[in-house]
Order: C-alpha cells, then sequence, then structure tokens
C-alpha cells in the first residue's frame, strides 16, 4: 500500500524500512509503525481468531483495548500489536487458530453459539460425571490464547527506576502538558508519563482547530517542545501507568525504545500529587457483527492517516455519536478516503461547522441514524443503517465502517486513586465520587471536548496540585477555574446503547466473545448486578479487561432492566460499573520482576568457607555453610569434632546489646527465666516464650556491666527481637537501649577435645580449665590484637570456646585458627554436622524438635522458668496453666530397635489402638557413630513418654502398615555426665 | 436443552418476620449450610443475609484451590471429606462445579521443609489421603517449567505431591449453592445487612436488619474476614483472629503449561492455571491486619520476581488483573466453629483465613448437622473456641504464627 507520505502529522519515516517476517512472508513496514500498523498497510486485515467462536479478529483501536490484535511475537504470546514498535526482523504469527487465522479450521465454532449461552460450561459436561474429566481436558485445549513454551527464556533486559517528584502527571496530552507546565512555573518537580511514543494526545494527529487558533498538531508540538526543555518536568514516553495504590503511590512500565539500555523498565514512584489528564477513548457500537475485520473506532481510522499515512478502506461508512467522529469522518473525506455516508445517533447538538463541512463534501449526513449490521464473512461488505427509532433503514456497500457511540473518558487510572465511580447523568460517564487529598484530574476525561477548554483545565489542575504541595498560587487557579467555567461547556455524550433485538451477534466484549444476548441471558438468570453478570459471562476479564466492555456493560445492563430505552435507570438504581484492576495494561512479569536481585547476607568468612568446599543454604536471609563435603552423612565432619577439633562459622546467630536503667527488667518481661540471677562472668541460658508459653527463641545471656547486659538469639529470630522486646515493653515507659550487633560481630565455635590447644597457640591469655571453666566468658585478645569475648558452651558436647569477634576482625582471626589448629587436625564443620552431634547430646533446635503445640515445660526445659519473678514474663500464665495438663506433645529421647534404620526426619509415631493414632513425630534422627546407634528426638502425646516405651514409626514412604520399631530412651545419649564440655 | 431456569433468585425474596434459621453473610460456608440445612435436615426456613452480593467476600475473590493434605489428624478427615464432596455436589446441585483434579505440587526448598513434607505426608497416608514426596527430577517432570538451576535463592529439594487437589471453579460453587438452597426455599437476601443480634437472657431471639428484626432461635454468623468484628460489636464475644489483606492475580490466558497446583512456602507463591488458561497465582498475605481489599505495588511485584525465578518462562507472560481479599487469621491456622457458647443458639463459623474454600462443603454440612441438632458433631469438636483459652493450639502449621505489630 502506497503511503500518504507529507502530512505534518505523520509519525513514521517513510525513508527509513524496517523489515519483519509475517508467517514465513517477509514484509517492511517504516520506523514509527506498530507492529499492527505495519501489518495493516501490508495488507493484512485478518489479526486473529476470537477466543470462543473463532471469529476473525482485525484492528479496531489502536490502544490495546482487546485481544483482537494480540499476536505471537519472537515466541512471546500475547503481544499487543497495536502498542508494540516495529523492531527489525520481528518474526510475528497468528495465534488460537488453526491453520492460519485468515482460513481457520475452526471457524465453524461460530455457528455453534447458541449451543454455548452466558455461563454453558455451569450447566452442561457434567452429566454423566464420567464425562468431565474428559470435558475438561477439552476446555484447557480450546481455552487460552497463545503458548509459551516451557523452554522459553525470555531475552530482554529489565530495569527498575524510584524517581521522586512532587507531582506525576498522567497523560501527556494537552491537559497534561499544561498541568505540568503550571506545575513547574510553581516550582514543583513534574514527572509526566505517556503511554504512546510522543506527547500531544488527541491534539497530535487533529488539523483543525478551533476559530483562529493555530492547527492541534501545532499546538500540542508547541506545548511538547515547552514540557520537553523544561529542566523541572521529566518526560517518560512510551511509559504506560499501570498501578496507582493509596497515597499517590504510582507505578509505571516504559518499553524501552531502539536508543534505550533496557527493553522494559519498571517505574515506582510516590509524588505528593498527582494530575490525571488520560483524556477519552470511543465507546464501541454495539450492532450485529460490530467487530468485523473492516470495523474499527473512527480515531482508529483517523489515526491510521495522520500518524501511520495509511488509508484505512477504499470505502467507508461512518456512524458515530460525537463531534469527533464527524471531524473524522470530513477529515478522511479530505485526504482521499472516499466516505459514502455518515450516521450520527444524535438528532442534536451537533458541531455546526462539521455539519456544513460534510454537506460541502457532499457527504449524506443521517442524523438520528446509526449502525444496525455489518455484512461479510472476513471483511465488511455492506453496512445496514437504521434510524434509532427504528422506522427506516438502507444499506451501503463498503469495506470499512467507523463506528463508535460516543466517547468514554479513560478513568481508569483515576478510579484507581478515587475507589468506586458513580454514573454521572449530564456526561453520560462514570466518574469519581471523590478525590482523595492530593489527586486531580484535566482534560476530556470530564468530558471536555472544545481545545481551549482542555487546555485551561490542564493549567487549573497543575496549579491546584501546585498549591496542594505548598505553592501560593490558588488565586491563579480559582481564575483559571472561573475562565474555565465562562467558556461553553462540552456537549452531553450520545447514551445509545443498542437496536433492539436477539443481539446474538452483538459484540460487548471481544476478549470473551461475550454478546448481548449473554448479557441479557445472564439477566434472565438472576444476576442483577454488572459485578455479577461480568464474572457469569467472563465480559472484561480477558486480555483487554474493560477496554471494550467497561463502559457498554453496565449500560446494558439497564437497558436490559428497563423496558424504556432513552431511561437508564429502573427503580431508582443507576448503570454501576464494575471495579477497575491493576494492572491497567497487561504487564510481562518480567517487566515487574526487574533486575531480579537476590538479597542474601553472607557472613565474613563466607569465602574462606566456600574455599574450603562448603555448600550453602539459606537459612532466613543467610547463607550458611551446610556441608563441609559431597558425603551428606558428614560423618568425617562429625567424627573430627569428636576426636579432634572443628571450628564452626556461627555469625548468623543474633547478638544483642541492651543497657539502660531499666535493661534487666526488660530482659525480665521477655526472658522465661530469671535474669536477675546472672552471675558475673558466668552465662545463663535463657528462652522466651510466646503467651502460649511456646518457646520462640533461645540463647545466652551475659551482664557485660552495671545496667549493661549482651544476649543471643537464634539465627531467624535476630530480625525480629528488637521488636519483640519494644512490644512487650510499650506500656512500661522503661528507658533502655537495644543495640542489634548481629551484622558486626562473626562468631566462630572452636570445638573439640584440642580446642584449648589450638586457642593456645593464637593468645596469651589464661584459658585454662581452672582459669575458665565451662559456663563462663572472658574478653581477651588473639595475636595480633584482635578483641574477642570468648563463651565457654557446649552445644556440641565437647570443650569448646565460643569467640564473638568484631565483623571486620573475622577473616584474620579464621585464618590465625586455622593455621594454629593445623597440627591438631583443625577442619571446619558445617550446621549439619553440628546437627548430628548436638542431637547426641540431646540440645533442642528450635522449630526442628518444637512446634506451635509445644511450650517450654513440653521440651524438658522447664528449668528455664522462673515462676516467682517480680515481673511476669511473657507465657507466664500458659505455663502456669500447662503444668495441669496432661494431654500435650512432649519430647522424648529415641532409639531404633534396628541400627541400620534410620527412618528420615518428620516420619510419623502411630498407635493404632486409640483413636487418634497419630501420637507423635520424629524432629531429628540420625545414625551416630559416637554412640553406634540410631538415635532421635520425637514428640509425643504424654501418655507414650515413659522410657522403655516401645513406638511404631511410620515413614510414609511405603504403606501405613510398614512400620519400624523404636523405644523411648533417655537424654543425653551421649556423655550423660557432660564430662567432656566440662574438660 | 437450556432450561431458563433461574440461578439466583430474580430480586430478594419477600423478608420474613420469622425463621428456624438466620444465616450472616453470603459466602460459601453459609451457602453450603443452607443447602444442607434444607436437604439433610429438612429445615427450609432459612434465610441467608447477604450485604452486598453472594460472593462478594472471599468466595469470589479465591483461588479456588482444594487439597485435603493439612497436617494434623483433627483436619485431614474433614477436607478429605470436603475433597470427596465436589462430584457429589455437582451431581445434587446439577451444577457444574468444575472440579479440576489435576494434583497439587508443594515445592520443597530446604532439608528443613523435606522433613515438614514428610509429616504431612505420612499423617495424609496413614489416614487414607494419597500424598507422595518426589525429588527434583521427579518434579521437574511433572512441571517442566521449573527451575531445576542450584543458583536460584531456593534451589529445588523436590516436592510434596497430592494427587487427589486440584481446583474447583469458585463462582460455580456460590451459584450452585445458592440455586439449590433457593430451589428448596432459603430465602437468600441480597442487599440485607445483619445489624445485631438481639438476645434475652442468654439465648437469641433474633437478627436486626434495615428493614426490621427477624425472629429466629438460631443464627449462624459465617461471614469471612468480617465474622470476628461483627461477633464483637454485636456480642462482645472476642475472637483471637487477626484479619490481614490477601492478594491475587492472573496473568493472561495460555495454552495449557502447568499441569497441577505449584506452590512454594520459601517463595511465598502458589500458581496454577485456571480451565480458561490464566494462570492464576497468590501468596502470603500483606504482613499487617488490615481491613482493606486494596492491592499493593509491591506484592506483585514480589509474584512477578518469585515466579519468574522458579518458572523462567513466565516472564514472557503478563500479568493481568490483581484483586485482594480478607483472610482472618487464627492463632494456630485452623478454623473456629463452635456454638451455644457463649449465647444459646449462636453459632460461628470463621478462622478460615486463605484456606475456607476448600472445606466449605464439608463444614457447611456439618454446621447444617450442629444448627439443626444443637449437638455439636464429633469432627467439630476440636475447632472450638476454647483451645485458646486453654492454650492448646492445633498445630496445622507447625510455625508459631503471630499477626500482631509486634511482628
Ligand atoms: C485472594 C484469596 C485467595 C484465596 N485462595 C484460597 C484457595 O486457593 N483455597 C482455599 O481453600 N481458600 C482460599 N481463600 C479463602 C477463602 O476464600 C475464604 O476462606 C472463604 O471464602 C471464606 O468463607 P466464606 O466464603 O463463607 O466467606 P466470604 O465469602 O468471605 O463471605 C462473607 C460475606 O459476608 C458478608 N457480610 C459481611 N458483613 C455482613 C453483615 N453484617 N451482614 C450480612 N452480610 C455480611 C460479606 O459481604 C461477604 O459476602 C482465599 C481467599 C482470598 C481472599
Amino acid at each position: 500500500m502506497k503511503r500518504l507520505t507529507s502530512l505534518p502529522t505523520l509519525r513514521v519515516d517513510v525513508g527509513r524500512p524496517v523489515p519483519f517476517v509475517y508467517k514465513n512472508q517477509t514484509g517492511r513496514g517504516f520506523k514509527g509503525d506498530t507492529i499492527a500498523t505495519a501489518l495493516y498497510a501490508a495488507g493484512v486485515r485478518i489479526f486473529s481468531r476470537s477466543l470462543k467462536y473463532h471469529r476473525p479478529r482485525g484492528l479496531f483501536s489502536l490502544d490495546g483495548e482487546s485481544s483482537n490484535t494480540m499476536m505471537t511475537v519472537n515466541g512471546v504470546p500475547n503481544v499487543r500489536t497495536e502498542t508494540t514498535l516495529l523492531a527489525e526482523g520481528a518474526m510475528i504469527r497468528d495465534q488460537n487458530a488453526i491453520f492460519t487465522a485468515r482460513n481457520d479450521l475452526l471457524g465453524f465454532m461460530d455457528r455453534l453459539d447458541r449451543f454455548m449461552p452466558a455461563g454453558f460450561y455451569y450447566e452442561t459436561m457434567h452429566k454423566p460425571a464420567s464425562l468431565w474429566p474428559v470435558a475438561a481436558k477439552m476446555v484447557r485445549k480450546a481455552a487460552g490464547l497463545g503458548r509459551i513454551a516451557p523452554d522459553f527464556r525470555f531475552s530482554g533486559a529489565c530495569d527498575e527506576m524510584y524517581p521522586a517528584a512532587d507531582l506525576c502527571v498522567i497523560g501527556g496530552g494537552p491537559a497534561g502538558m499544561e498541568a505540568a507546565l503550571a506545575a513547574a512555573d510553581q516550582g514543583l518537580r513534574v514527572i509526566l508519563l505517556e503511554a504512546r511514543p510522543w506527547l500531544g494526545g488527541s491534539f497530535d494527529y487533529r488539523e483543525r482547530g478551533s476559530g483562529e487558533d493555530a492547527p492541534l498538531y501545532r499546538q500540542a508540538a508547541d506545548l511538547a517542545s515547552r514540557v520537553s526543555t523544561r529542566a523541572a518536568i521529566r518526560v517518560f514516553t512510551r511509559t504506560a501507568m499501570v498501578g496507582g495504590y493509596s497515597d499517590n503511590l504510582v507505578t509505571a512500565v516504559t518499553e524501552g525504545g531502539p536508543d534505550d539500555p533496557f527493553d522494559y523498565r519498571y517505574l515506582e514512584m510516590r509524588p505528593r500529587a498527582v494530575v490525571v489528564a488520560t483524556g477519552s477513548r470511543e465507546r464501541p457500537l454495539i450492532f450485529e457483527n460490530n467487530e468485523r475485520p473492516g470495523v474499527m473506532l473512527p480515531d482508529c481510522a483517523l489515526r491510521l492517516a495522520r500518524t501511520y499515512g495509511i488509508l484505512a478502506g477504499r470505502e467507508a461508512v461512518f456512524s458515530v455519536g460525537h463531534d469527533l467522529g464527524l471531524e473524522a469522518a470530513l477529515d478522511l473525506s479530505e485526504l482521499g478516503l472516499p466516505v459514502r455516508a455518515v450516521a450520527d445517533v444524535r438528532t442534536k447538538g451537533h458541531d455546526p461547522a462539521l455539519v456544513r463541512g460534510l454537506a460541502d463534501r457532499r457527504i449524506p449526513f443521517y442524523p438520528g441514524w446509526a449502525a444496525a449490521a455489518v455484512e461479510g464473512k472476513k471483511g465488511v461488505k455492506s453496512v445496514r443503517l437504521a434510524s434509532c427509532d427504528g422506522g427506516q433503514y438502507r444499506i451501503l456497500t463498503c469495506d470499512l465502517l467507523a463506528a463508535a457511540a460516543g466517547h468514554t473518558p479513560a478513568v481508569e487510572p483515576l478510579s484507581l486513586f478515587c475507589g468506586p465511580l458513580a454514573y454521572d447523568g449530564q456526561t453520560g460517564y462514570f466518574l469519581p465520587r471523590t478525590y482523595p487529598a492530593g489527586v486531580f484530574a484535566a482534560g476530556r476525561i470530564y468530558g471536555l471536548e472544545a481545545p481551549q477548554n482542555i487546555r485551561i483545565s490542564g493549567r487549573v489542575a497543575g496549579l491546584d496540585a501546585a498549591a496542594f504541595c505548598g505553592a501560593d498560587c490558588r488565586g491563579a487557579a480559582d481564575a483559571h477555574r472561573n475562565e474555565l467555567a465562562a467558556l461553553p461547556m462540552g456537549r452531553p455524550a450520545s447514551k445509545w446503547v443498542a437496536f433492539p433485538g436477539p443481539w446474538r451477534k452483538h459484540f460487548v466484549d471481544f476478549d470473551e466473545d461475550v454478546t448481548g444476548k449473554h448479557i441479557r441471558q445472564a439477566v434472565g438468570r438472576g444476576f442483577g448486578v454488572p459485578e455479577l453478570i461480568k464474572r457469569f459471562t467472563a465480559a472484561g476479564t480477558g486480555p483487554g479487561q474493560g477496554g471494550i466492555s467497561g463502559h457498554n456493560l453496565p449500560l446494558l445492563v439497564a437497558a436490559i432492566k428497563n423496558p424504556s430505552r432513552d431511561r437508564t435507570d429502573i427503580h431508582g438504581t443507576v448503570p454501576a460499573p464494575t471495579t477497575v484492576r491493576p494492572p491497567l495494561r497487561p504487564v510481562f512479569l518480567a517487566a515487574y520482576a526487574g533486575s531480579g536481585r537476590e538479597m542474601v547476607k553472607r557472613t565474613p568468612v563466607h569465602d574462606a568457607q566456600a574455599w574450603e568446599g562448603a555448600v550453602f543454604r539459606r537459612v532466613g536471609v543467610w547463607h550458611r555453610a551446610r556441608y563441609f563435603s559431597a558425603d551428606l552423612d558428614v560423618s568425617e565432619e562429625v567424627d573430627n569434632v569428636r576426636t579432634n577439633v572443628g571450628m564452626l562459622d556461627a555469625s548468623t546467630l543474633g547478638c544483642f546489646r541492651i543497657f539502660g536503667p531499666d535493661a534487666l527488667s526488660a530482659l525480665q518481661r521477655v526472658y522465661a527465666g530469671d535474669m536477675s540471677k546472672i552471675k558475673d562472668g558466668r552465662v545463663k541460658y535463657a528462652a522466651m516464650c510466646n503467651h502460649d508459653g511456646c518457646v520462640i527463641d533461645d540463647g545466652v545471656v551475659i551482664r557485660i556491666g552495671e545496667n549493661d547486659y549482651m544476649f543471643t538469639t537464634s539465627t531467624g529470630r535476630a530480625g525480629e527481637t528488637v521488636e519483640w522486646i519494644r512490644y512487650h515493653t510499650r506500656f512500661d515507659n522503661w528507658d533502655f537501649h537495644l543495640v542489634n550487633q548481629t551484622d558486626g560481630t562473626g562468631v566462630i565455635n572452636l570445638a573439640g577435645p584440642r580446642a584449648r590447644d589450638v586457642l593456645e597457640r593464637v593468645t596469651d591469655a589464661d584459658v585454662s580449665n581452672q582459669a575458665f571453666s565451662f559456663g563462663c566468658w572472658k574478653d581477651f585478645s588473639l595475636s595480633g590484637g584482635i578483641p574477642v569475648r570468648c563463651l565457654r558452651l557446649g552445644f556440641v558436647g565437647e570443650l569448646s570456646f565460643e569467640l564473638n569477634i568484631p565483623a571486620s576482625y573475622m577473616q584474620a582471626a579464621w585464618d590465625m585458627l586455622r593455621k594454629a589448629g593445623s597440627g591438631f587436625g583443625l577442619r571446619p564443620f558445617g550446621v549439619e554436622a553440628q546437627n548430628i552431634l548436638r542431637l547426641e547430646k540431646g540440645h533442642v533446635i528450635l522449630g526442628q524438635e518444637s512446634e506451635q503445640r509445644t511450650n517450654l515445660l513440653d521440651l524438658n526445659m522447664g528449668f528455664l522458668f522462673s515462676r516467682d519473678k517480680d515481673i511476669r514474663p511473657v507465657g507466664a500464665d500458659a505455663l502456669l496453666q500447662a503444668e495441669k495438663d496432661a494431654g500435650r506433645l512432649t519430647l522424648v529421647g529415641i532409639r531404633m530397635t534396628d541400627s541400620s534404620c534410620v527412618p528420615p526426619d518428620g516420619s510419623i509415631l502411630v498407635d493404632d489402638q486409640v483413636v487418634d493414632p497419630v501420637i507423635g513425630y520424629v524432629g531429628t534422627i540420625r545414625k551416630s557413630r559416637a554412640l553406634d546407634a540410631v538415635v532421635g528426638m520425637a514428640l509425643v502425646e504424654r501418655a507414650w513418654t515413659a522410657e522403655g516405651t516401645r513406638l511404631a514409626v511410620y515413614d510414609g514412604g511405603g504403606e501405613p502398615s510398614e512400620r519400624h520399631d523404636a523405644t523411648v530412651v533417655r537424654m543425653p545419649f551421649y556423655d550423660p555426665e557432660g564430662i567432656r564440655m566440662r574438660m | 436443552m437450556f432450561g431458563a431456569k433461574h440461578i439466583l433468585p430474580k430480586g430478594n425474596p419477600p423478608l420474613e418476620s420469622a425463621y428456624d434459621a438466620v444465616l450472616i453473610g453470603g459466602g460459601l460456608h453459609n451457602l453450603a449450610t443452607a443447602w444442607f440445612l434444607a436437604k439433610e435436615h429438612n429445615m427450609n426456613r432459612v434465610a441467608v443475609l447477604e450485604k452486598n452480593y453472594i460472593g462478594y467476600g472471599g468466595a469470589g475473590r479465591n483461588t479456588a484451590i482444594v487439597r485435603a493434605n493439612q497436617r494434623t489428624q483433627k483436619n485431614i478427615p474433614l477436607y478429605k471429606e470436603a475433597l470427596d464432596l465436589w462430584p457429589v455436589l455437582t451431581r445434587e446441585l446439577d451444577f457444574n462445579l468444575m472440579f479440576y483434579n489435576c494434583g497439587n505440587l508443594n515445592l520443597l526448598h530446604s532439608e528443613a521443609a523435606v522433613k515438614a513434607a514428610r509429616t504431612n505426608i505420612a499423617t495424609a497416608k496413614f489416614l487414607g489421603v494419597e500424598s507422595h514426596l518426589l525429588d527434583a527430577a521427579e518434579t521437574a517432570k511433572r512441571v517442566p517449567a521449573l527451575n531445576l538451576s542450584q543458583k536460584i535463592t531456593h534451589p529445588i529439594h523436590g516436592a510434596m505431591y497430592h494427587p487427589p487437589g486440584g481446583i474447583v471453579r469458585h463462582d460455580a460453587v456460590v451459584w450452585g449453592l445458592a440455586k439449590g438452597a433457593a430451589e428448596k426455599g432459603v430465602h437468600i437476601h441480597q442487599q440485607t445487612e445483619a445489624l445485631g443480634i438481639a438476645t434475652k437472657n442468654g439465648r437469641v431471639t433474633g437478627v436486626k436488619t434495615p428493614a426490621g428484626t427477624i425472629y429466629t432461635p438460631r443464627v449462624l454468623v459465617s461471614a469471612g474476614g468480617y465474622t470476628a468484628g461483627l461477633l464483637y460489636h454485636m456480642l462482645k464475644i472476642k475472637m483471637p483472629i487477626s484479619v490481614l489483606t490477601i492478594q491475587a492475580m492472573v496473568t493472561q490466558p495460555l495454552k495449557p503449561l502447568l499441569d497441577h497446583v505449584v506452590s512454594s512456602g520459601a517463595y511465598h507463591v502458589y500458581a496454577n492455571q485456571t480451565l480458561k488458561g490464566e494462570i492464576a497465582t497468590g501468596a502470603h498475605m500483606d504482613p499487617w491486619p488490615n481491613y482493606t481489599t486494596q492491592t499493593t505495588a509491591g506484592y506483585i511485584k514480589h509474584q512477578a520476581e518469585a515466579l519468574v525465578e522458579l518458572m523462567p518462562c513466565l516472564a514472557g507472560v503478563k500479568f493481568m488483573r490483581s484483586w485482594a481479599g480478607l483472610a482472618d487469621m487464627t492463632p494456630d491456622m485452623a478454623p473456629i466453629m463452635d456454638g451455644n457458647d457463649p449465647v444459646e443458639g449462636v453459632y460461628m463459623n470463621c478462622g478460615w483465613g486463605y484456606f475456607g474454600f476448600k472445606s466449605c462443603s464439608a463444614t457447611g454440612r456439618y454446621m447444617a448437622r450442629f444448627l439443626a441438632t444443637g449437638k455439636c458433631p464429633d469432627r467439630l469438636k476440636p475447632f472450638a473456641l476454647a483451645r485458646f483459652k486453654n492454650h492448646r493450639l492445633m498445630g496445622e502449621t507447625a510455625a508459631l504464627v503471630n499477626y500482631t505489630p509486634d511482628n
């Protein structure tokens, strides 16, 4: 097709061809084309097949309101080709058709519509019952547009940006640009978002102005250049707002252009004020076959010509309900498109200049008429126009029908901020009832049509936003407001719904093939409100969401419920719109995911351990070394701690300092035990409970000075501990400071019979058992002056020194110990080895041997609870109550009868003789080399806790009858007297 | 072939001055209760009061996942009965509830998760509910889109596979139950808010509505996320319930890609493909108590980040719509079903959080029995409110759950 090349409004560069491949044939568009415009220019009329009826679908609008032009591009399904710029070498395919969209073997589905009434799937395919599983598979295959391969990989680059601004203007048309300029004049930093590749909105492609003014496209260009050169205004084109949330949070996605370093960029910002100036679209006209290829919105036909240089047909008929429609007809006629007739549902209120223009060009004009039907299977052959009272009709041949019922405001962004919309009788629009603070609107979204009004309303909104942000400009805003009020208002939009009839092929929603008939059926079945009808018929739930049906569905429902069609309200109810939900445009998951950072913490000796072959696992926010060999039984690591010495990186444990006059009170509140009993130089093991007495954390507390304490928490709890203490002391007005030192503190646990030998090599301090015995702590330094706080603990059951070291010294300390230990067989061990070692000692790991049903007493840790402190700790009530409660899960040690049988952790304990046969489960169980037995810890109901009780273990692998035998035994299993850790 | 019978009654039935039972809330649980009251107990002078329209609450917002592989023996049988009821209800209601039995895969991303799954699997199997442990390779065979790389945030160790589960069309359940109940004479009053519960001497006497008081000896409050608030404001009954917002979203429809419901605790995400082809996905709740049904920017982004890592091909798919509903959470992730305590004739069924769709059929049946006989069925006894007073949580989740602001 030859393009119109001399238009001043053209946005394609006809000197720069862009090749593409469509169904194995090469074609060529131009720089600036979207995929859809390039295809249209190449003669493609059928872009896709519809979801249910496989009807041919073509270009209907240019902003992606429906799935009509969704295609597969470079392997990516469901690309909205009407908004996607044509890129060099794009591989374009149809979808949802057998063979091609043009010749789809499933086209016969269109004739089966009477078997598919609204919601038919709810009342079919379930009888007999055996039919449904088969039918479900077929439904699945038939449904869905586009296919994505499981091994598809997204190749684009995705970026994120979190810009700051005082004002975000959404929509770069004349109103939005005026708003941005007015606000910038008042000193605001402004961000302007525009979905199209250029600014200008509805002015960009229009020649006509009002009266003496410059042509609209020139006004747009002038505004655009002022906006683009203002430093205070940042313009983002190709950037569609997709989300609006409370307190003015705005999200948007930019599609990268050829010169951008990204393909998609996610934007998120929280400006102080928002101006929504997204203009209006055309409301689709409902008539028979209203979505045939060859039927399009008048604005679409106009933009095809003026922006892309494409005349959409050879002979056109127009059916409109708005002046812009008349303008499009006139303009296209002047550009060389033969227009056979123009119908307008309005009987009065047309712009007289436009009507005169039509007369001058001898275009028959039918006020009070509308399109009633289109003939033609794969395109438009003829159109039937009829008078709205139904009295007369005329059939006209043509290949293009430009049809719209009128306007519909692009109110979706506004509704995300303003909540439910209400029907406005004046404009016939759905508009916000209230505006939250800092949210303003401008332009055609209100129903303004005259260019002058649109521009002034933008200024008003910009100044209002500036005043909201504190600028002294209320007077100026009011002056413009008065100026606007003095100008003639826009004419009420047409409220035309449709000719009476069965509406069998009158499409309300294209994506889901929903017709007027379906809506009527839904109402007939008792679905009274549009929100329910939407669900029952699926109208507005497809890829275009409410883009096509949003306005018409509620009107149609009102009309169906109302016998007289010029009144849209019945029983006092007015059309109720459905809820708009983000994202306002479909957004690639890749674009939302953005740069895909992984947030993780590494300990100061992460690399050192990696170098020694550590296998890391994520534990909460941390990476921890779990294994130091491929042997997941870690027997060498375990043996080495028992016979020589090992070192464990325990830096992830929470480390806190609490100090101040009421520090002790705060500790008393959160710890079950009595923290006033902490002896100088001694370590106190302690537990925190929740209100149910469940242990939420355990660790140690030491007193490091007057009113000054240090305590540790488990890895997982470190993050919550400050909040926990703050919350549980919130009414006390206590004076203390709490500092989370976790990230600044590294911990090495040096454990094993040779631990002292190693330590003595790196410090001058006296670490002998006499000077530094079990359960004590001490500050000293390692060679070279590395300060350490050393705690003598025994979690793994051997002589252990837990060295707390400033994080910045950790690497040095690690290396020093490593070297000093080489003669003693020192090697690192991981969390799994620790797991086995502490299991042999019967030491509990919270979450592994405890859960929400177990409290401190159930874990045999009642000794950590002090009943008579003057400050009642959290959980005390529950613990006191539980002392009298016999039926609780309790921790026991178990030993497998068969020492070659190691059931997996989590296996359950069962007894068929009782009503509730699952009597407990295994927390951790391992083959212990030190004991030459399989031992574990389990939670069982109280009745099975006596030593010697036989238990049946079921691991969930085989049949429930396949059990393993175990016996309840005393803990600890290893070194019951605790001699080895006291060495 | 298609009788133009009503599914929902056209307009509201007349509001009578007395009913045998009044059910507050037009969600799944009450509609199911109404159906079983009428069907199994011949009690059809029953009113369901719904403030908006039926299915307005969680009933119309959930992601329709059904399964029976719960954690404890008190829960599993109830969920199993519920699962077994879908085909039965489809037949009895003569309405296709579209139970799609695709099975559920819970991805496991650590040794600890495998252990936790083991307990669930063993318990389920022991009680006759099919459930298996799969290794990573077997898992990927079932869901080829999964990312088996070790380099992702939470590498996949395997999965808990539960073949009997799947998805059901949630709207169909709402409408089918409403249709069935209405056909049996139950009055469903939409746009009718319960304003208060009238009592006398510790007994219920009626329910206040904008159209006056309805007299009744039985009231069941089961209004999803609103229940705890209603019980407190109407009767000063305090419930240990935190209400949180939970969001969900769908992608554009695709040809079949996911053959199972896939969920991942570590990534806080689950996804399944609806019969329409959309990938429906949701996850954890917003982390603070809240009565809003607004969505948030962070959530949809998180979903995308998680899904793209777990199933990289989804990067090339688009999100199309997101929404939010309320989850009424108890401290032990098990519901509260109780009655006649502290007020004679007042029943409650709530705390269903984000898992109350799958159970509605069975609970409706038991609650109907409870209302009809006045005696709590054994199956429901463990779910009494008093368990919290006694610090005896049910252990439906192993973790300690906390929704207060200290969380
Ligand atoms: C996003 C999301 C995803 C979910 N996904 C799943 C899932 O996959 N699987 C699953 O099993 N569960 C899921 N759930 C949970 C499930 O939806 C709910 O647990 C369940 O719907 C709640 O029970 P209901 O249907 O009876 O209540 P709701 O549907 O919540 O009904 C409550 C009704 O009470 C009405 N009401 C409130 N106050 C009054 C009053 N004063 N008078 C009259 N009426 C009143 C409300 O308008 C509402 O319609 C999900 C929930 C959400 C929000």
